[in-house]
């Protein structure tokens, strides 16, 4: 899907897993309903800079979740008075999210598991 | 994913607004950056070009957004498709030659197709009908002959591979008392027979075993046809009679509408049961058995089955008829064997007509991309990759094949209703052809299988590009030039091969039928009227009544101003077998059991063969003095006589048995030796026949020939009121002149043959276009070469000589291929032929001169071109 760009970061880019933006964009709607500047931010500023979304794959990656029903769009007004579309976690979406999570934490322990091994 | 696939669908209506929405989105996201980046602290100039950096390429942005809206894979053969077709708006020639070559091709194919489909493949309309078999005896000599009635009784009740059995034959009655006469068609049938062919009641019932028993009460059941249309669709017919042949018959049941079981339907059912004259086991009519295999159980374990009922029969019952088997087919193949090997012929032809038409758009297109070698190889410049080029190329082929597939089943709805018109009437179920839902998906696959046919080669060449060498070439004919050129001339070369077969055979078929057309019958066919007849038996039981009405009716005929002899006949030339029985002659080695020879046997006047002008060979005609109590006598053809003697005078005064050594059966004295006559039709080799007189044999049904002066046409009126002057109950069966009867058999000959005449002169016009489109481009590809060496000082002739050696070579290998074909296929065809070898030399020989006539044809004008060649334009373009 999508690759991590350096723009503002020197070290090697860290490739997206297949999927794994969508469930990151669930995850920042989780929060409170957002535009797409705002979830490309969200997503850099938790990964601490690790992640930059480049737009190439978040705009197709919101209009797929949009045609699952995932999430909806509304146009609003944002606090500093700009027209924007906003994204909502729909009920659908935020099945999808509790399923990718405890999937992502399996898959996190198998890899270590493997990658990692306690003596 | 079904939600994400139905959104995409719903979105296609709305992709207008979503790409607004799209655009002002990313607006707001460059606001959004914008803002922040003077946050931190940038100059607003520098804080909008960095946002700009950071939102990126805004198209690319939207294309990526967009393409989760579609289906990539579908929208870019949308995308295609309407490329090709804005490129087939500006080639209308090209378009239309390839649109209507397809189209002829699938159009016959599919036309032919239906016919085969509707007459030799479709499931009989009866239930369970792949299990439904006919069933007959056989001897050594005859397969399928009819089976006694104390046989079938016995197969009937000790089988155990049928379900059920039913017994029928037809017979003709004459229905009296209701208005004119009528001649009825009837089936004598077991009660069994309804539930095998499905046939139910309208209203009313249908018989019953007991109906079958012997003694029982007469019933009929009555056909809807003619229940419709001879009896006034009469709600109240039953409990009513019918006299038929001056029984009373009462009325119990009315078939609904339903299939029918032979190609003339019944019009009345009649109960068939035993009858004192069933019950000897040798007694044979014409009844045959209808069986309903059980599940599972073959044909052969069936017959095997009934043949050790007949083995403990014979020893049982012995009798005559010892060593009896039986015989049995499936009934699908009993109602369409005979018309089987033509329709697999024209199935075959039309689809040699199909490669031929595939192989001319094959050429059409290579062509094309030919001259789109620049086109192509810009767009794999600029990345259009190999498997996307073969995909255009295919997806353009499809387009057109689709089209010439529509086309091509209206050209097919015509063909079919052409061919219902024209077909002769005996070809079984041929009125239930129709273009339905089986015949159009073949419809379907023949078009696909010819788009990939034709679409092969041009793909093929057109991968193979060299890009380079195109792109700086970029004239037509260079790049893929020299490949393209080697598979026209393959092409080329298949179709002359294809078109020599199809031409032998057709003219194989044509020389057929005009040697059957023309052949001699035997008599002069010309001035003759026929009257058939056929005297109810009710008012005509004894011979004395027949004798005395057709003895009549000739003196009355004889009077009529016109008619120069009357005679008459039971069955007339070419009317078929009416009857044939074992014979044997006295005094000679008595054949074995399955050696006993057959003869045609038939029934003449004593002036049938002078009205007629059959030559006697030797001895007398029929004279009153052979009358019924007199010796037996009788009239032997030719080709019987010279089985036994060696001259005709040799047979005068010999006898010979009729029924064979091992049936009962009188003993004849031969007073003349007639010439043969064609009594199986104009296309069949003469088969031994015996007339006896009508005065030792009298027979309600005969045929009446009256010679005239003039037109024969002329007397039918006369005739008419002559026969009701005798006796208005008898039913005219025919009055015309007698060559139609001659001709009526060749009929189906001459159908096949007009059809495959036809695919033959359509393959004909296509290799002709398929040769003149490859040596055109031969020589065009060829007019620098050409000009310079007319420029050197070549003669014309010498410009002739190369392009000619050229489509010689092309020619050559063709004909060679075709004759090697033409012989293979001759084996299918020696069924079809008559008094041609299906090797004729002579034949192969003349389709091998008239390809190259059609070659010589086709190259004329490209020829003429390289002669005129335009030197000096030519040699300016350098």
């Amino acid at each position: 899907m999508g690759r991590m760009s350096t723009v503002d970061d020197p070290r090697e880019s860290l490739e997206f897993l297949q999927g794994t933006l969508e469930v990151l964009i669930l995850r920042s709607l989780q929060i409170a309903p957002n535009h797409a500047y705002g979830i490309s931010q969200f997503i850099r500023q938790q990964s601490e800079n690790e992640f930059v979304v480049d737009n190439g794959s978040l705009y197709p990656a919101l209009q797929r979740l949009l045609q699952r029903e995932w999430i909806s769009g509304e146009w609003k007004m944002s606090p500093n008075g700009r027209r924007a579309r906003y994204y909502k976690l729909s009920a659908l979406g935020r099945k999808q999210l509790a399923k990718s999570q405890s999937e992502w934490r399996r898959f996190v322990q198998a890899m270590s598991r493997i990658l990692e091994p306690q003596q | 994913m079904m939600r994400e696939w139905w959104a995409k669908v719903r979105q296609a209506w709305s992709r207008r607004r979503n790409l607004a929405d799209l655009r002002d989105e990313i607006e707001a996201h460059l606001e959004f950056a914008r803002e922040d980046n003077e946050a931190r602290g940038m100059t607003s100039e520098q804080a909008r070009r960095e946002a700009a950096r950071q939102v990126g390429n805004k198209t690319l942005l939207e294309e990526n957004a967009r393409e989760a809206w579609v289906f990539p894979r579908l929208e870019s053969l949308w995308q295609d498709l309407r490329y090709a077709a804005r490129g087939f708006r500006k080639s209308p020639a090209f378009t239309v030659s390839t649109i209507v070559t397809l189209a002829l091709g699938i159009g016959v194919n599919t036309a032919i197709f239906s016919v085969v489909y509707a007459v030799l493949l479709r499931p009989l309309p009866y239930p369970a009908s792949e299990r439904l078999v006919w069933l007959g005896e056989s001897t050594g000599k005859a397969a399928g002959i009819s089976v006694t009635w104390l046989n079938f009784e016995h197969w009937r009740a000790e089988n155990r591979s049928f379900e059920d059995l039913a017994a029928y034959h037809t017979g003709d009655f004459t229905l009296t008392g209701r208005g004119d006469a009528v001649l009825t068609h009837a089936g004598l049938v077991t009660s069994a027979f309804f539930k095998l062919t499905g046939s139910r009641p309208l209203f009313g019932k249908l018989f019953s075993t007991e109906d079958e028993r012997f003694g029982a009460a007469p019933v009929v059941v009555v056909g809807y046809e003619f229940w419709a249309h001879n009896l006034g669709a009469n709600p109240n017919i039953l409990g009513t009679t019918l006299d038929l042949n001056g029984t009373a018959y009462q009325v119990v049941g009315v078939l609904a509408p339903g299939p029918k079981f032979l190609n003339r339907p019944f019009d009345l059912c009649l109960p068939l049961g035993p009858h004192e004259d069933r019950l000897d086991r040798g007694r044979h009519g014409s009844t045959r058995v209808l069986g309903l295999l059980k599940p599972g159980v073959t044909l052969a374990a069936a017959r095997a089955d009934l043949d050790q009922i007949m083995r403990r029969l014979d020893v049982s019952d012995p009798s005559t008829e010892k060593g009896h088997d039986a015989y049995g087919e499936y009934l699908i193949e009993t109602r369409t064997g005979e018309i089987r090997p033509t329709l697999m012929l024209l199935m075959g032809a039309v689809l040699l007509v199909l490669l031929l038409a595939c192989a001319n758009v094959s050429n059409l297109l290579l062509a094309r991309s030919t001259e789109r070698v620049r086109e192509f190889a810009i767009r794999s410049a600029i990345g259009a990759g190999r498997a996307r080029l073969a995909r255009q190329l295919f997806s353009e082929t499809l387009l057109l094949t689709f089209a010439g597939g529509a086309v091509g089943v209206a050209v097919a709805a015509v063909c079919l209703r052409v061919l219902q018109h024209t077909a002769p009437s005996d070809i079984p179920r041929l009125s239930e052809v129709s273009l339905d839902v089986t015949v159009l998906a073949f419809a379907c696959a023949v078009t696909l299988l010819a788009g990939l046919i034709a679409g092969m080669a041009p793909v093929n060449s057109a991968s193979n590009l060299d890009l380079t060498r195109a792109l700086k070439e970029g004239a037509p004919g260079a790049g893929s030039g020299r490949r393209r050129e080697a598979l026209g001339r393959l092409l080329v070369a298949g179709e002359v091969g294809v078109t020599v077969v199809l031409a032998f055979a057709a003219g194989l078929l044509v020389r057929s039928l005009l040697i059957a057309q023309t052949a001699y019958p035997g008599f002069d066919a010309d001035h003759v009227l026929a009257l058939e007849l056929q005297l109810p038996p009710g008012a005509y039981t004894n011979g004395d009544a027949a004798e005395r009405f057709y003895f009549n009716l000739k003196e009355k005929l004889r009077r009529e101003p016109g008619v120069e002899a009357v005679g008459s006949v039971n069955c007339p030339p070419s009317a078929g077998d009416c009857g044939d029985w074992w014979y044997s002659v006295p005094g000679r080695a008595v054949p074995s059991r399955e050696d006993v020879p057959l003869t045609l046997t038939n029934i003449a006047d004593a002036d049938y063969f002078r009205t007629m002008h059959i030559p006697l060979k030797a001895g007398r005609d029929f004279s009153d003095a052979d009358r019924a109590g007199a010796a037996p006598v009788a009239i032997v053809n030719d080709t019987l006589a010279r089985r036994w003697w060696h001259s005709p005078g040799e047979a005068i005064g010999q006898e010979i048995k009729l029924g064979g050594p091992y049936n009962k059966g009188p003993l004849l004295q031969i007073i003349a030796v007639a010439g043969d006559v064609s009594q199986l039709g104009l296309d069949t080799i003469p088969e031994p026949e015996m007339y006896s007189p009508f005065s030792q044999n009298r027979s309600g049904a005969m045929v009446v020939m009256m010679r005239t002066a003039g037109e024969p046409e002329s007397l039918a009126r006369a005739v008419r009121r002559d026969v009701a002057s005798l006796d208005r109950n008898i039913p005219i069966q025919s009055l015309k002149p007698f060559r139609s009867w001659l001709a009526a058999p060749l009929a189906r000959r001459r159908f096949s043959t007009l059809l495959l005449g036809v695919f033959a002169a359509l393959a004909f016009v296509l290799a002709g276009v398929g040769i003149y489109g490859v040596l055109n481009y031969w020589v065009r590809a060829r007019q620098r070469e050409i000009a310079v060496r007319l420029a050197l000082g070549a003669q014309s002739s010498r410009v002739l000589a190369w392009a000619g050696s050229h489509i010689g070579r092309l020619l050559a290998s063709g004909m060679i291929a075709g004759l090697a074909a033409s012989w293979a296929v001759s084996r299918w065809l020696s069924s079809l032929v008559f008094q041609v070898s299906p090797r004729s030399p002579s034949m192969l020989l003349l389709a091998l001169a008239a390809v190259i006539f059609i070659a010589a044809l086709a190259a004329a004008m490209p020829f003429w071109r390289a002669v005129h060649t335009d030197v000096v334009g030519n040699l300016h373009d350098f």
